[in-house]
């Protein structure tokens, strides 16, 4: 595969100022309870070869399953063709400059979860479902298991040629009760569970089965619990839905291609300006994140990205001031930026890489742990897991709702709410932000539905953060 | 690629039960930001998915490699994944009941299957022309695709050809103020790129600052892109019929009863030459119109073969994969019968005050039993004042049901258009919801946005 692509490479230097092709080779298995019967079992397996040509400005990507060389070949001849014909662009921006990346990666794994008898993750997801059918007001018990291993070889024409392997495992369980309304609760975290790029072994450490009676017991409660009242409260945002912020309001809002307008026609634009490095407050003080692709366990992490940049931390917010950007070769160099952030990714073969999200992480900060920022809290909600969520084309005023909340009262954790809903915009809300949990309580969640692009690419990413408060929050909104 | 031939061979190696649906796509999409051509990407992909049936549970394996070996490598992985699943109990599919005559349908358009890049280099650089004389910049995608799709069981199989192509602009203005405009059809000729530019322009160029408006109640008219989102989300919170049969449905105790105004007849329609056509499910099951909601009463809801089953009724051809996608069957060709007013603007002039809606963005459920959704307008958004569309407004956050801003529609206007956002996730799924634009009384807003 490496002579092939290699070959590839040598071709394309003819017709085009740069060219690049990747090999991707995608396993996925997804295991499912619902009810305490088989939800879903199932597996795919996938591979080809995605080129992407840049002629004259234009790019071009064409994308073929397999690997024979002739459907290689001829998806080089359709990237060509493809950049060809569209308009010309008036002036080429050169791509920031990148060392050629050489070498092989395997991310770690204690265990590989393809090895490991389908029977035995069933046992364990059928286990825990049987802990959810534990309230009888609970209508429908999931758990789930998933697992993603790919492998990618990357050539270029500046001579880069670097192999990874990138093993992710992980999975959940969610219980819905229904009486009139309908409420869910889930563990260790809605849509999906929790991924890390790891082996089974991380699968094993949630355990699931463990949680489960809790888990529908919460989902009961919810049913008669009071609706989250309108108005404006201090908010602590935990787990998930903290990652799920940072995420959605930061993440997003520092897309190079974003910010410089690329993405306009479906993900949108950025409220934030290309030169505000330095000069733009995102956020208090407290606020502090870097975008890191070498978090252990992070779903943002490799050694190369998908132009070959090696992934590093990257700056992107300090003590409330824009720091940086998540770019690539060609936005970095549009805004004068030395070296691209390492953030162009593709899902499979036949996506070409975008700019996305590395692991965005919040940094610690000295609040001591989550029972300490509550008890220095007086009255609040603590909102941890995420429901609904939904932010403008700007990434500026959004809206989320959780799955629960937790009154503070205080200073200690009080009766459970249902429908905690909140809004807020940006850079006001970062800026209300007074304390984050310090560096005990930093753990990585799991984003694995990430979506953007044109064709659509979905991408699992990672946010670290620790519990952080934020003062006089709108809530009860929705 | 004969997709029916290798659908034959994939169930050949997979066993009496089995289904085997093959999904053969090829497209191109060219991207475009600033009147500049940005991203293109071009597709030739397929996907073999077999699904064994064994006690009620169902393995399932998919590969995109069309050799024998691997062929036989996947159909051994479903039915390894079959066995396994004996640890569980018993499960309740019953197993596929494939219909093995299908009537042809108006799914394919030869020219439209070229998938030409220079048609689509001139499609664009008429956007930018277009966008240039009303002093504006594009944004947007021209894309088209052919999708063969075969499936097959020991007993026989079927297979369809259809193509579809869309095109949407974006017109920014200098003032950052924007205007949408997108055109979705089988055929790639009917596709106008500088219709769809000069539409977009002049949205992004009305005159006037924004005004931005409290968070409160209004009558809106919402243009028929805005209309299709809506219903989209309605399909999964209220006609999901595993959701139903889970009793999590917004519909659930409500079938044969009020749940929309009486002007509201929205029915599930896919043979419809109006609509991205589809003559089966991912299950093989022959598609047929579904009526929804008629007269405003609440009339059925989708099944795919499991959820049919768990419902004591028939699969409707709703299945998003065979042995039925964990996320439920969802209705994928929506349409929503028209009404009397002859245009958008017959609908504002009943409106003395209010929201004129082009399209809605990040719309997500915040709880599916009420319908409850939240979203963002964008790309249009406007006053209405005395039954005129006066100036433009500040985008708005929506939050509210969607059964209710049915309940509360007055009136819809006559002309349909099949509307669709060009979202292709995964595996190309081209589908769309035909609708009309409508005119709603207090649609709740939350706040702004943009």
């Amino acid at each position: 595969m490496r002579d092939l692509l290699a070959d590839l490479i040598d071709s394309a230097r003819a017709r085009a100022g740069y060219a690049d092709a990747r090999f991707v080779r995608s396993r996925v298995q997804r295991l499912s309870t619902r009810n305490g019967t088989l939800d879903q079992l199932s597996s795919s397996e996938s591979e080809g070869i995605g080129v992407r040509v840049r002629v004259g400005g234009a790019w071009g990507f064409a994308a073929v399953r397999g690997t024979d060389r002739k459907d290689a070949e001829a998806a080089l001849a359709r990237a060509l063709a493809i950049a060809e014909a569209q308009p010309a662009v008036p002036e080429e921006t050169p791509l920031a400059p990148e060392p050629a990346a050489q070498g092989k990666w395997a991310s770690p794994v204690a265990r590989d979860p393809f090895e490991v008898p389908l029977e035995d993750k069933l046992a364990i997801l059928l286990a825990a479902d049987a802990g959810l059918r534990t309230e009888p007001g609970v209508k429908l018990t999931l758990a789930r298991f998933s697992a993603f291993q790919t492998d990618k070889i990357f050539a270029s024409t500046e001579g880069a040629l670097c192999e990874q392997r990138i093993t992710e495992c992980g999975g959940g369980i969610a219980a819905v009760a229904v009486d009139g309304d309908s409420q869910i609760r889930s563990y260790p975290a809605s849509h999906g569970g929790h991924v890390a790029q790891a082996g089974y072994e991380h699968f094993l450490s949630l355990e699931l089965p463990g949680h489960a009676p809790r888990v529908a017991s919460e989902a009961m409660e919810l049913l008669s619990a009071p609706a989250c009242p309108p108005g404006r409260r201090t908010l602590i945002l935990a787990g998930e839905q903290l990652g799920l912020q940072v995420h959605e309001s930061v993440g997003h809002a520092v897309e190079l291609d974003r910010v410089l307008g690329r993405e306009a026609s479906y993900a949108g634009t950025s409220f934030v300006p290309a030169d505000g490095i330095g000069s733009l407050r995102f956020g208090s003080d407290h606020v502090s994140v870097t975008a890191d692709a070498t978090n252990p366990g992070g779903l943002g992490s490799f050694r190369w990205d998908d132009e070959g940049v090696e992934g590093r931390p990257v700056p992107i917010v300090r003590e409330g001031m824009l720091a940086g950007f998540l770019s690539s070769r060609e936005t970095a160099a549009e805004i004068g930026l030395e070296r691209s952030g390492g953030c162009m990714r593709a899902e499979g073969f036949e996506r070409q890489p975008i700019v996305r999200m590395t692991n965005v992480n919040l940094e610690p900060g000295d609040a001591g742990s989550l029972e300490d920022l509550i008890a220095d809290t007086g009255d609040g909600l603590l909102i941890e897991t995420n429901r609904s969520w939904s932010i403008d084309n700007r990434r500026l005023h959004f809206q989320f709702e959780g799955e629960a909340a937790w009154e503070i009262t205080g200073g200690e954790r009080g009766r459970l709410l249902r429908n905690p809903s909140y809004a807020g915009v940006t850079p006001e809300f970062w800026g209300s932000c007074d304390a984050v949990c310090s560096a005990g309580e930093w753990e990585l969640i799991s984003l694995l539905d990430c979506g953007k692009g044109e064709p659509g690419q979905v991408m699992r990413v990672s946010h670290g953060t620790a519990p952080a408060r934020f003062r006089d929050v709108e809530v009860g909104v929705a | 690629m004969n997709t029916l031939e290798l659908a034959e061979r994939a169930a050949a190696h997979a066993g009496t039960r089995a289904l085997a649906l093959v999904t053969h796509e090829r497209s191109l999409m060219l991207r475009f930001a600033a009147s500049r051509a940005t991203q293109s990407t071009g597709i030739d992909d397929v996907t073999v998915e077999v699904a064994v049936p064994l006690r009620g549970n169902v393995g399932r394996a998919s590969t995109n490699a069309v050799d024998d070996e691997s062929l036989a490598e996947c159909a051994a992985r479903a039915r390894l994944a079959a066995q396994a699943a004996d640890a569980a109990r018993d499960g309740s599919f019953p197993g596929f009941d494939p219909d093995y005559d299908l009537a042809p349908l108006e799914s394919f358009d030869a020219a439209t299957a070229e998938l030409d890049p220079a048609r689509g280099g001139a499609a664009l650089a008429d956007a930018f022309a277009e966008a240039g004389a009303h002093g504006v910049e594009a944004h947007g995608i021209w894309t088209v695709a052919e999708q063969d799709q075969a499936w097959a069981t020991a007993q026989g199989g079927a297979a369809e050809r259809r193509t579809d192509a869309f095109m949407k602009v974006i017109c920014i203005a200098a003032s950052g103020r924007s205007g949408y405009a997108s055109q979705t059809a089988v055929a790639v000729g009917e596709l106008s790129a500088t219709a769809l530019a000069e539409r977009a322009a002049l949205k992004a160029s009305a005159g006037g600052d924004p005004l931005e408006l409290p968070a409160g109640s209004y009558p809106v008219v919402f243009e028929p892109q805005a209309v299709g989102w809506l219903l989209d989300l309605l399909g999964a919170t209220a006609f999901n019929g595993l959701a139903h049969v889970e009793g999590r449905g917004a519909l659930v105790g409500r079938l044969g009863e009020p749940v929309a105004a009486p002007a509201i007849n929205l029915s599930d329609s896919p043979t419809s030459a109006r609509t991205l056509p589809r003559g089966f499910d991912s299950e093989a099951t022959r598609k047929a119109p579904l009526p929804l909601i008629q007269d405003g009463i609440a009339h059925g809801v989708a099944h795919d073969v499991r959820s049919a089953a768990l419902a004591g009724a028939s699969s409707t051809g709703h299945a998003l994969a065979p042995g039925g996608d964990p996320g439920g069957p969802l209705p994928t060709n929506l349409v929503l019968a028209g009404g009397g007013a002859r245009d958008e603007g017959e609908l504002c002039s009943k409106v003395e005050r209010g929201i004129y809606v082009t399209r809605l963005w990040y719309a997500n459920v915040v709880r599916p039993k009420e319908t409850l959704i939240t979203a963002v307008t964008r790309d249009g958004t406007f006053l209405i004042e005395d039954g005129k569309v006066t100036r433009p407004l500040r985008d708005l956050r929506l939050t509210d049901s969607v059964l209710g801003i049915l309940s509360h529609t007055k009136a819809l206007a006559r002309d349909q258009k099949l509307t669709s956002d060009g979202e292709f996730y995964g595996r190309r799924f081209a589908y769309g919801v035909v609708c009309p634009a409508l005119r709603a009384d207090a649609v709740r807003f939350t706040g702004a946005a943009g």
